[in-house]
């Protein structure tokens, strides 16, 4: 196969990008909009914020992926200010985690994916309730119950969208 | 093995986490009085139109499903006026005749709750409405079973309301029948996978009976009397040797709340918000 020239490379990387950005866009327009127009509040719903931080953060470097771990988690404490502070260190680290974790496992593969979702979520979770001051007696049902109802809708929601947009979410080593 | 531009890449990460981390860190331990604020500006400006979406789909989601529901309320809300008309005018005759001032009405502000996927959210709601439709800081937040908690923050268009479900609240309670009267705060012990209040504060001689009614007892300024906390279900332990505390299933569960009422001034409370300090001459 030919190598690709540095203008045409350039170009699919734009090209990527703009993929990657429609995804996320829908992403957050279902979360913003459609979701809670369609579907009564439940507890253990998807919640496709920490979703696209797990999209971008194994396509990002570390630090990138902590930056956008920050911007996430700021409009989470914003929006629900149970504790400010707690939601941007729990994105943070996790967006850093998930970054970072890229090196040790391939996530082009869909179980692999769907993993990352489940243990991505459950720990933003977990993060963000023990940095909010979550009474001890509650911990154990959130653990148990709460966080991996949510971390499996989040997944599930994951998969169908890596699915969907399979050829569009590919990571492409590049050489 | 990598090169130099590569050490400048991991560089560059540990820089950029370590400064997220350390303002991360800074955001967590600022007083809460400033975050409130912050959140609410924050709310106001960059994040507006993202408050303003989710209150239109909070409003559509209503016109869409909840129509049918909204007007079998208020057909029996209709007919419950009409059976207690003529007890209202008995009472309103019978407080003229000993001198006791005309019962307060309590004026509302409708409100959506504008959910977020957080597992936190039911400790704090987001409600869509704000200092401009008259929404203050200590107003109680109810729904139609019962209270909910009372605002923390109230931006111009936009507000949050602390629950039961934080550990921060506490409310003055009392029995339906008025006989005996405690106080009420997150229990330290859950039902399944949902929390419980505790009716604390009650004298070993006042014993409760399973099932007894709890509502706001209108002591402290915030909540005014009468409205449902919820049931009591079990007996907690004894404390002192002189009180006890009693297990209370509340009536509204955060979690479950989508359409509120912020209850506005004036409020029927035996302690009245004090007046505006003056400047001395």
């Amino acid at each position: 196969m030919m190598p690709l020239r540095t203008t045409d490379r350039r170009r699919s990387r734009q090209g990527d990008r703009m993929r990657v950005a429609f995804v996320l866009g829908l992403l957050l327009a279902v979360e913003f909009y459609l979701q809670p127009s369609m579907i009564e509040p439940r507890r253990g719903a998807p919640d496709l914020l920490v979703l696209a931080l797990l999209l971008l953060a194994i396509r990002r470097t570390p630090g990138v992926a902590a930056l956008i771990g920050f911007v996430i988690g700021l409009v989470i404490d914003v929006l629900t200010p149970a504790r400010f502070g707690a939601g941007i260190l729990a994105h943070v680290l996790v967006g850093w985690g998930a970054a970072w974790g890229r090196a040790l496992f391939f996530a082009d593969n869909l179980m692999v994916n769907a993993a990352l979702f489940f243990v991505g979520t459950w720990m933003r979770d977990m993060l963000m309730l023990v940095f909010s001051g979550t009474p001890l007696r509650d911990l154990p049902a959130e653990a148990l119950v709460w966080a991996p109802l949510q971390s499996i809708s989040t997944a599930v929601v994951g998969v169908i969208v890596v699915l969907v947009f399979r050829d569009w979410l590919a990571i492409r080593i590049e050489t | 093995m990598r090169g130099p531009a590569g050490h400048q890449t991991a560089r560059s990460d540990v820089l950029l986490f370590a400064g997220c981390l350390a303002l991360a860190l800074l955001a967590l331990s600022l007083p809460r009085r400033w975050t409130l604020t912050f959140a609410a500006a924050l709310r106001q400006t960059a994040l507006r139109p993202i408050v303003a979406l989710r209150s239109r789909a909070a409003q559509d989601r209503t016109l869409r499903f909840d129509v049918e529901q909204v007007r079998r309320s208020r057909d029996s809300l209709a007919l419950l006026v009409q059976q207690h008309d003529g007890l209202r005018r008995e009472n309103d005759e019978l407080r003229g005749l000993v001198g006791v001032r005309a019962r307060l009405n309590h004026p509302s502000v409708s409100a959506e709750v504008l959910h977020q996927p957080a597992l936190t959210d039911t400790r704090m709601l987001l409600l869509d409405v704000g200092s401009a439709n008259g929404v203050r800081m200590f107003d109680p937040v109810v729904t139609a079973d019962g209270l909910l908690g009372s605002i923390v923050s109230a931006g111009p268009h936009s507000s949050s309301a602390l629950t039961w479900v934080n550990p921060d609240f506490a409310a003055s309670a009392v029995t339906a029948d008025g006989r005996v009267s405690g106080f009420v705060h997150p229990a330290a012990t859950t039902s399944g996978a949902n929390s419980l209040l505790e009716l604390d504060g009650v004298a070993l001689r006042d014993s409760l009976a399973i099932g007894t009614v709890v509502m706001t007892a209108g002591a402290g300024g915030t909540y005014p009397m009468g409205i449902p906390i919820g049931r009591v279900v079990a007996i907690g332990r004894e404390e002192n040797g002189y009180d006890r505390t009693y297990r209370v299933v509340p009536f509204a569960y955060p979690g479950a709340a989508s359409h509120v009422l912020v209850l506005v001034s004036p409020r029927d409370s035996v302690y009245p918000r004090a007046p505006p300090a003056v400047p001395r001459p």
